[in-house]
């Protein structure tokens, strides 16, 4: 039971930060821990690739479709988020052609998102998938426990809202991101990227024949030794440090049948980058 | 002077190999909107003695033709709600979410107070129709929060949400283009302390926002997030506190005269 307080000329609710400005280092620090609840923390995200899958059109779409299918019959409890691809590029450069505000791209392309969901939709409907509203994920427990298998977009409602980025125009919080931290709100502790390379390699393997792929990664590695090209956002790397649930990032190749299958079973493909310390 | 015609912004910057970031030319999209918030702590908390006086200035400024967007800040019932969800362990996007649901009831006071005067209240989702209630003399009333909620990030040594009401105040000034944005305190500003507080603290009229992070001071006005906004921010380039609690700040602030403290680029 809190109490009404005043005698500064401003009501008061009595709490913790009564009066506290919550710009105060010590205030703030005063309310981290060192973990966060999970609130729903045995389903699994798998994040598809717009660009590395849905774009390669139905020779890449058809089968992971089939194999989702399948993993879904299987009671996998899990939630869908795709990216948009190479839609979502010609958005932004007809938008900063125009001169159009950072945040006005941040708004304009979860538009080339949805278009994906609904492809996806369309594949799996009759196996009981949906297009969930992002931000419905309290939905999410009425969905699994009724055998609907719910497909989001990835990209984050940040919208005109977008902060100003550090370089360029282009909005710093895409698609990789977004997904990552609707996986660490929710407490699951695993995400699968669904690529179209089997996993993180030290240079981009679609330009180098010598590229070596990495089986295992820790996030430490990552910060002190950034690779010169990131199979995902840099902006997932960013937040993931100071993120308390997300544990495993698995990043596999979706053009490969059987390798999201595994991941989904725990087993090593691909590239698994883990957080220390968990 | 802001440019009239489309053309007036300049050149194309697209090239056969994508965008040349060097060449963007952006467009400010509303950039005579004056964008204001009103405190929730400082000025909403206090209720009706500091709040009817700032918004008859507001109504008269309005009035004297100044296009302006109000964000209301969240307060006393944030810090509450934020307190029992750092009890219960919740990731800094429940807090951003819930932190949203205090903003808006202020936002909506307001509304109802101004309401005879154009007050309308708006959602995010109705930003696109501001030109809409600016144009028909409206004062158009939001929530400060940004709509991040659950996909706000948690930073290091906090629970707290880094993006709340000063931020989307920031973050809605830069998207219309507008040079400031003005946060109505219960201060005169920045001081080299919480005043309320320490006595002793200083006021500041006029510092850079990386003159304020060298100082590396415990606590300051606003957000932490604006000031790193104001590095890379292409249009915003000052904010300016003021006090509301002081007759005639609000106005001439409102009227672009450097009252309050002024934090630059």
């Amino acid at each position: 039971m809190s109490n009404l307080t005043s005698g500064d000329g401003r009501n008061h609710i009595e709490s913790k930060l009564m009066r506290e400005s919550l710009q105060n280092r010590g205030v703030m620090q005063g309310t981290d821990g060192l973990k966060d609840r999970r609130i729903l923390p045995d389903i699994t995200l798998i994040s598809i690739g717009g660009q590395s899958i849905f774009d390669r059109g139905k020779s890449a779409i058809v089968p992971l479709a089939e194999e989702i299918a399948k993993l879904h019959k299987a009671k996998k409890p899990m939630v869908l988020a795709v990216g948009g691809g190479t839609r979502v590029r010609h958005t932004a450069s007809v938008a900063l052609d125009l001169g159009l505000p950072t945040g006005g791209v941040a708004q304009l392309v979860g538009a080339m998102e949805e278009l994906n969901a609904v492809l996806l939709n369309t594949l799996l409907a009759k196996h009981g998938s949906i297009t969930m509203p992002r931000d419905h994920f309290w939905d999410i427990p009425l969905y699994l426990n009724s055998g609907i298998l719910p497909i989001v977009i990835s990209v984050p409602p940040y919208h005109f809202w977008e902060p100003p980025p550090t370089e360029g125009q282009m909005p710093m919080h895409g698609s990789d991101f977004g997904i990552f931290q609707q996986a660490d709100v929710l407490g699951t502790s695993k995400i699968i990227y669904v690529k179209d390379v089997d996993g993180f390699y030290d240079k981009d393997p679609q330009k180098h024949d010598d590229a070596t792929l990495h089986k295992t990664l820790t996030l430490k590695e990552i910060n002190t030794n950034p690779p010169e090209s990131y199979v995902l956002d840099k902006a997932v790397f960013d937040a993931w440090n100071a993120a308390r649930n997300v544990k495993k990032i698995q990043i596999v190749n979706g053009l490969k049948a059987g390798q999201l299958t595994d991941a989904l079973n725990g087993k090593d493909v691909g590239t698994i980058i883990t957080k220390e310390n968990s | 002077m802001n440019p009239t015609n489309l053309t007036d912004f300049g050149p194309s910057p697209i090239s056969a190999t994508g965008i040349d970031p060097q060449k963007y030319n952006p467009v400010a999209l509303m950039p005579d909107v004056r964008v204001c918030k009103i405190g929730g702590q400082s000025v909403l908390d206090r209720g009706r003695a500091a709040v009817f006086p700032i918004l008859d200035e507001i109504v008269a400024a309005r009035k004297a033709g100044t296009q302006m967007l109000l964000l209301a800040g969240g307060g006393t019932r944030a810090r509450h709600i934020y307190s029992i969800a750092t009890e219960l362990e919740l990731p800094t996007g429940v807090l951003a979410h819930l932190g949203g649901y205090v903003t808006m009831q202020n936002a909506r006071m307001l509304q109802m107070l101004l309401a005879k005067h154009g007050g309308v209240y708006i959602l995010p989702e109705d930003f696109e129709k501001l030109p809409l209630y600016i144009n028909m003399g409206c004062l158009p009333v939001m929530m400060g929060m940004p709509p991040f909620g659950y996909w706000e990030k948690k930073q290091e040594n906090s629970r707290i949400p880094p993006n709340r009401t000063d931020a989307g105040v920031f973050l809605s000034a830069e998207f219309l283009g507008a040079k400031r944005a003005i946060y109505i305190k219960d201060e005169d500003g920045l001081y080299t302390d919480d005043p309320k507080k320490n006595p002793k603290a200083i006021h500041i009229p006029k510092i850079t926002a990386d003159e304020l992070i060298e100082k590396d001071l415990p606590d300051v006005v606003v957000e932490r997030v604006c000031l790193e906004y104001l590095k890379t921010s292409k249009w915003v380039k000052e904010l300016q506190i003021v006090n509301g609690l002081k007759k005639g700040q609000v106005t001439a602030a409102l009227n672009g005269e450097d009252v309050g403290t002024i934090i630059t680029a």
